[in-house]
């Protein structure tokens, strides 16, 4: 799977003396691990977490805890998957703690539209809203929602382990992240038409 | 696999596209996409759904702040953990040896010891000699407090600025359209000195600011004074509220007198109470209160006529007046004089035995108390207590986590950052009541700092329920749900109420938990106050 990458170039060789390097306590090592990664684990908190400096104090936890956990990590594994379930496990347990009730968010998981949606509205809608505008919709969904789809399309996660940082079954990761594409479409299609209406608006006045 | 009038639904087709069905599911979706144009489309268009997503969410657009770009240097503490913490202990100790050791010593040489030492701390007449020294301690702390905080709320958005400067403008304009009301008293600043003729009137509030005030006139309103040494020989219509080294009233008072300075000296009729936090207080024979008395002073002589209750919290009382009602006194002397009288019941709790002239006149027999230093852990009410106690704190913590949970869990979260929590605990512990002190002299700012005092008290009540919830974590893990924060915050309370009930460990223990749990609530307050941008610019 191609995870996102943010980094320079970096074989796997070299990683790995890098790691080792971390492992023995090299604090340049450990600045330069730092450097490669944390812009990318920044973004992804960006786009599941509230604010901005969420974002920021989440990614200085993160590495905290990677430079805790750095034991534990199995090299036969690609480095970044390991870097984003910790990523994933911190800002989700973040959002978890921040909403106690979650009975409102995960009571309607199967709940959706029957019909097939028209195609040409979807494609109409890529056309219309820039990346920018896309991220800003995300901000917009319900926590489980948002972080799906951050897991499956920012840091390119398998359905198994999107359903271990979750914690709902394999099956239902598919309809999670369905479910919040619609929600996104949603968002998207408000901020278009309120967009239209402000333009119609202004075009009248 | 699930058919929808002959086409496969939305959810089979994701799964299809993503790779996530099996073999035979699959193969059913291939042949039914070679001849359904229906399907085929939506195909499409979930595929070019997914680029979209994939290119939108790892699109590298937005700027990474500077701190996340540097690589972490070998000591990652903050430069304003450092500027809060160093400034707070800088703090202290001049604090300590400019003020606090001299009057310690000056307490051990007057026979004060433990019980009486706040007294003598706070009430004696040498603590206002260093009046000046304290006014200039204050006023740097307040100030050094303010600065480093505005700078360190402010340090990641200095491109804010213009939001920033448009805030801290309507502030200065809305204290300024406050003035006016403040205005609506006679302000009178001394240069040095200010005067009140005698047989000239104010006709309306006068407030004095001078190094000595004499009012020989009257005031038809309140007089508020802030000089170092005030005399008033003229009739006050009003209440007297005066801050100072020397007060003196000798003219008739028509409402309260409410002072706070090193020495007061009353020769005249005070129609209703008096309120007195000082040093030394004489109240002359001459003099009367139309009401009660309620004092913390040092030293009092009370030779005049009080026509209600007395309070008083004095390490040295001289009684030789007429008292009208009760008296209650907790103090290090009491001296009843030949001349005295006491109409109602009196309460006396000290070291020393009362000592009562046999010519007084007593309606009781004096009810004495020797008082008892720390808990009694022999007595099974002290336990009963800490148990009321534990559910009372237990019941605040569940409204703050039932009301606010983000920032409860944000609070909970900041006391795992021990050091910057202590720093700030330490910092806004000593800071906030100086500068909410400074703000109320001010007149204008008198709501904003009874406010603040206000909320100070109830966020040094909270700190333990922070401390508790945290170290609840660290004994019954993370768990998620109100099930388990309800778990976590009863069990860390109980322990943190248990660990300051500890004989001599105990109150130092509650101390570092307030300044612990102030800090992180100070931690998350910035967190919370920090402009809220919508995610992913």
């Amino acid at each position: 799977m191609d995870r996102h990458q943010t980094t320079g170039a970096m074989s796997e060789a070299e990683l790995a003396q890098l790691l080792s390097q971390v492992r023995a306590g090299d604090p340049d090592a450990w600045g330069e691990l730092y450097r490669r990664y944390a812009p990318a684990i920044f973004r992804f908190c960006r786009r599941v977490l509230p604010t901005r400096e969420d974002s920021e104090d989440a990614t200085t936890e993160v590495f905290m805890k990677v430079r805790q956990k750095l034991g534990t990590y199995d090299s036969s594994r690609p480095f970044t998957a390991w870097l984003y379930k910790v990523a994933s496990n911190h800002c989700w347990d973040t959002l978890r703690r921040r909403r106690i009730r979650q009975d409102l968010e995960t009571g309607d998981l199967d709940t959706l539209p029957l019909e097939h949606p028209d195609p040409s509205q979807i494609e109409r809608l890529q056309a219309e809203h820039t990346g920018k505008e896309v991220r800003g919709g995300l901000a917009k969904l319900p926590d489980r929602a948002r972080m799906a789809l951050v897991l499956r399309y920012y840091a390119d996660m398998s359905y198994d382990e999107i359903a271990n940082t979750l914690g709902v079954r394999r099956a239902f990761v598919g309809v999670l992240l369905l479910r919040a594409r619609h929600q996104l479409r949603d968002a998207l299609s408000g901020t278009a038409a309120a967009g239209a209406q402000k333009a119609s608006a202004g075009g009248k006045s | 696999m699930n058919r929808l009038d002959d086409h496969f639904d939305e959810v089979t087709g994701l799964l299809y596209l993503e790779h996530q069905l099996d073999p035979e599911h699959t193969r059913a979706v291939s042949e039914h996409l070679a001849s359904c144009a229906a399907c085929s489309g939506l195909l499409r268009a979930l595929e070019s759904e997914s680029l979209w997503l994939r290119e939108s969410l790892t699109a590298e657009e937005e700027s990474i702040p500077a701190p996340l770009i540097a690589a972490p240097g070998r000591g990652t503490v903050q430069w304003g953990w450092v500027a809060a913490f160093g400034l707070a202990v800088g703090g202290a100790y001049t604090l300590w040896s400019g003020i606090v050791e001299p009057w310690v010593a000056r307490a051990q040489q007057a026979g004060f010891t433990q019980g009486y030492l706040l007294t003598m701390l706070f009430f004696s007449g040498a603590s206002w000699k260093g009046w000046d020294a304290m006014r200039s301690l204050t006023e740097f702390l307040a100030l050094a407090t303010l600065g480093t905080v505005a700078i360190w709320f402010l340090r990641k958005h200095w491109q804010r600025f213009t939001t920033i400067a448009f805030v801290m403008g309507a502030l200065v304009l809305g204290a300024l359209a406050l003035a006016p009301s403040a205005a609506a008293a006679d302000i009178e600043h001394g240069n040095p000195s200010y005067t009140l003729p005698a047989g000239h009137e104010v006709k309306t509030d006068l407030i004095v600011a001078a190094d000595r005030a004499r009012i020989d006139g009257d005031v038809d309103g309140d007089l508020i004074s802030f000089s170092s040494s005030l005399t008033v020989n003229g009739h006050v219509k009003g209440d007297i509220l005066a801050f100072g080294a020397e007060i003196r009233v000798n003219g008739p008072v028509d409402g309260n007198v409410r002072v706070w300075g090193q020495s007061l000296t009353l020769d005249s009729a005070v129609a209703k109470n008096v309120m007195a936090w000082i040093g030394a207080a004489e109240f002359d024979e001459k003099s009367t209160v139309g009401g009660t008395l309620t004092m913390l002073s040092g030293a009092t002589e009370l030779n005049g006529k009080i026509a209600g209750d007395v309070l008083a919290y004095v390490g040295d009382l001289s009684i030789g007046g007429s008292l009208g009602h009760d008296v209650t006194v907790r103090g290090g002397r009491l001296t009843v004089g030949p001349n005295a009288e006491i109409v109602g019941q009196t309460k006396y709790t000290g070291d020393r035995e009362p000592e009562v002239s046999p010519g007084a006149k007593l309606g009781s027999a004096i009810q004495y108390t020797v008082p008892k230093r720390g808990p009694d852990y022999t007595r099974a009410n002290y336990y009963l207590h800490r148990v009321f106690f534990w559910g009372a704190s237990f019941v605040f913590g569940l409204v703050l986590l039932l009301v606010a949970p983000g920032f409860f869990a944000d609070t909970e979260q900041a006391s795992k950052k021990i050091g910057p929590a202590m720093g700030f605990g330490v910092l806004f512990l000593f800071a906030t009541p100086i500068a909410a002190l400074i703000a109320c002299i001010t007149i204008v700012g008198l709501g904003i700092g009874i406010s603040a005092l206000f909320l100070y008290l109830i966020a040094i009540y909270s700190a333990q329920v922070f401390v508790g919830s945290w170290l609840g974590e660290q004994l019954l893990g993370s768990g998620v749900g109100i099930g388990a924060a309800v778990g976590r915050l009863a069990l860390g309370l109980a322990i943190v109420r248990l660990l300051t009930m500890v004989p001599f460990a105990g109150p130092w223990i509650h101390f570092v938990v307030i300044v612990w749990g102030l800090g992180a609530l100070v931690l998350a307050l910035h967190k919370r106050m920090r402009p809220q941008v919508a995610a992913a610019a």
